[in-house]
């Protein structure tokens, strides 16, 4: 038996064409043939059989709850109650949902787009709102109230395998029951079809059994296919949604960015410049205190104090200096063609820089493009043992801005080993920006950066 | 007197050291972080600690827990805590038992040895040393404004001197007026504000923090 998780994170998301894709395997006579005895058929077939039920039950609670429900909302009568059966059917309808994708988990080992939670909302009215409102569960309900056609479908597709298997037994039937009444028929297609009055006569009922037997896995898997494909089309977040729930998260990760930000230069500010400051005024208290008494001692010592002193201020001034140009460089003022020089100026690894900006971007890109540019080149000086590295940052007309940064070095770059680069990502998605890292071992590792000029 | 001192940055872990054990103080240890503090107390039992609040390893107020700790199990020893930041919440946490032998400080006032060391003296007389700076924050965030409000200029000043924990001699020289004139002052505004009066500086001190956040 195949391990069922393996094959589950394998197929994850590319699963579509696995289920319900006509794919015979090794030869079509033996799909032909061999497809009633396969472990999928079986499988497909106990998962349609669930489905009647669940599919039946689905949409009379969902539409037994949200059919009387928007009478009475509408109504105006009954708007309290209305309301609440509302909110309880759309859960209904998730619930319906989560059984579905359960079923479609467990037996299909297919994914179906699991749904958004709802909102958390505080307070009845909130809740209320928040629920109804919640446009997966609207989806949930749809998806139930499509459920019974489809179970509709799944019944017949069923009953196919039922029906072939009867009418292909009917000879030995015919045998066990050969003493039965007198004008009872045994007929393997019901209602009507032709009916069987002798033995021989089960024969080509037993013949046309057999084909509906080799017909109806196709036909189960069909209406499965058919199920799964509206499915994924109902639930699955539309472009509008994706896109919103994209946005939610690059803003927060924006967010937690500039507070991490924040605290970091705090802790900068506090641990360095603030901390010789205080050190300095320490020293030059203790020089002014040896000065006033005055004895030579004192002011060789006073002499030595105001040495250390003088060279507290200028380390705090380093320091200062490299924190203010650490939040915006101010070679960034005269655009991101100069600010990449200046930094490939203090790069340890050779760097030629090319830039060609026919239009100059927002303050905003060439600041993300500069830092990236930055991180990029630590990256290569520290892992890629590179002997040069290009830099160049491009715009074709109408097209983004392109910052792309090559090294001859050992490649094998990886964003998982908290190379930096999946941080750098998060920064090009907060204005729709993309990061691509080529990166084959033993090189060379190219890693593009296409931001837009005006985010 | 002997001291310990904790303080993560190095330069003025060496600058502190310098200026105590140039005004004639034996520094016992210097450490840089609380743990060894703790230890470091537990070895020399030294008259006074010097502190700072943010040290490692979390870097936020690990010297302020260590102080708490020294003065439940140590209370003879004085605790100055360092910081680079006057938080009024820290003050309290400070002062929320007793105000005898404590002092809160902003970095700043090791630029002037001469009232930075008189701080210290203070609290390891058992004393109480607080930043100028809490007091001010308190009194500008106090709700009792009509009550402050009714102080004189003078009395407002001295009130201030009071709650840093100096004493009435202490007042009187920096205020350059005569011991009996604080005297005087005092009286009033434990009277204008309904305060019992207190012989001691560092219930004295209590006493006006306590009006203040009230």
């Amino acid at each position: 038996m195949r391990s069922k998780a393996g094959s589950r994170s394998r197929e994850a998301g590319t699963r579509p064409a696995a289920v319900g894709g006509l794919r015979p395997a090794g030869g079509t006579t033996r799909a032909v043939f061999g497809t009633p005895f396969t472990r999928r058929a079986w499988r497909e077939l106990l998962y349609a059989v669930a489905g009647v039920p669940l599919g039946m039950a689905g949409f009379v609670l969902t539409v037994g709850f949200l059919g009387p429900a928007t009478v009475l909302t509408i109504s105006l009568v009954g708007t309290v109650l209305g309301l609440v059966l509302l909110v309880t059917g759309l859960r209904v309808a998730r619930l319906v949902s989560l059984a579905q994708q359960a079923l479609a988990g467990y037996l299909l080992d297919v994914r179906l787009p699991q749904l958004p939670p709802p909102r958390p909302a505080h307070g009845v009215l909130a809740h209320v709102d928040a629920r109804l409102r919640d446009s997966a569960g609207w989806r949930a309900a749809a998806a139930a109230i499509l459920g019974l056609p489809i179970a509709v479908a799944k019944y017949i597709a069923v009953l196919w395998w039922a029906y072939g298997a009867f009418s292909v037994t009917s000879p030995v039937w015919w045998l066990m029951f050969r003493n039965h009444p007198a004008g009872r028929h045994l007929s393997p297609i019901y209602p009507g079809g032709f009916a069987v009055q002798t033995w021989p006569g089960t024969w080509p009922a037993a013949v046309a059994g057999a084909a509906i037997l080799l017909a109806a896995p196709w036909l189960v898997r069909g209406v499965i296919a058919a199920e799964l494909w509206l499915s994924r089309r109902i639930l699955a977040p539309n472009d509008m949604t994706a896109r919103v729930a994209a946005l939610e998260r690059s803003r927060s990760e924006v967010v937690n960015e500039a507070a991490a930000l924040v605290r970091q230069i705090e802790r900068n500010l506090h641990d360095g410049a603030q901390t010789r400051l205080a050190t300095l005024a320490l020293h030059l208290g203790m020089a002014r205190d040896k000065l006033a008494a005055g004895g030579p001692d004192e002011v060789a010592a006073a002499r030595d104090l105001v040495e250390a002193a003088h060279a507290g201020a200028k380390e705090a001034l380093v320091e200062l200096r490299d924190l203010s140009s650490g939040i915006h460089p101010p070679v960034l003022d005269n655009g991101i063609g100069p600010a990449l020089q200046n930094l490939a100026a203090s790069s340890a690894i050779p760097v030629r820089v090319t830039a060609h900006l026919p239009e100059r971007p927002s303050p905003a890109i060439e600041t993300i493009a500069y830092f990236s540019a930055a991180e990029l080149l630590a990256n290569a000086v520290k892992h890629s043992s590179a002997n040069l590295i290009e830099v160049a940052a491009t715009s074709p007309p109408g097209g983004p801005f392109v910052l792309t940064v090559t090294d001859d070095g050992r490649g094998g770059a990886d964003e998982a080993d908290g190379s930096g680069l999946s941080g750098l990502r998060h920064r090009a998605r907060t204005v729709d920006g993309t990061l691509i890292v080529t990166s084959p071992p033993g090189g060379p590792t190219t890693v593009s950066v296409e931001l837009p000029l005006h985010p | 007197m002997r001291v310990v001192i904790a303080e993560d940055s190095a330069l003025l872990r060496e600058g502190l050291v310098r200026l105590l054990e140039d005004r004639g103080y034996e520094v016992v240890a210097a450490v840089a972080d609380a743990g060894s503090l703790l230890a470091a107390v537990a070895e020399h039992r030294p008259d006074v600690v010097v502190t700072d609040i943010r040290m490692p390893p979390t870097h936020t107020d690990e010297g302020l827990r260590a102080a708490a700790e020294l003065r439940r199990h140590h209370p003879e020893i004085g605790v100055l805590v360092l910081s680079q930041y006057i938080e009024t919440t820290y003050a309290t946490a400070l002062l929320a038992t007793n105000a005898g032998g404590v002092g809160y400080l902003l970095k700043d006032r090791v630029a002037d040895a001469a009232e930075f060391a008189g701080a210290l003296e203070r609290v390891a007389a058992g004393g109480t040393a607080l930043d100028p700076e809490v007091i001010t924050k308190l009194m500008r965030a106090s709700r009792q404004v009509g009550g402050l409000g009714g102080l004189t200029p003078r009395e407002r000043e001295v009130l201030k001197l009071m709650a840093e924990g100096r004493s009435n001699a202490a007042i009187a020289e920096e205020m350059v007026i005569s011991s009996g004139a604080v005297e005087k002052h005092v009286a009033s505004i434990f009277g204008k504000l309904g305060l019992p009066s207190s012989e001691s500086d560092n219930r004295r001190v209590l006493a006006v923090l306590q009006y203040l956040r009230a």
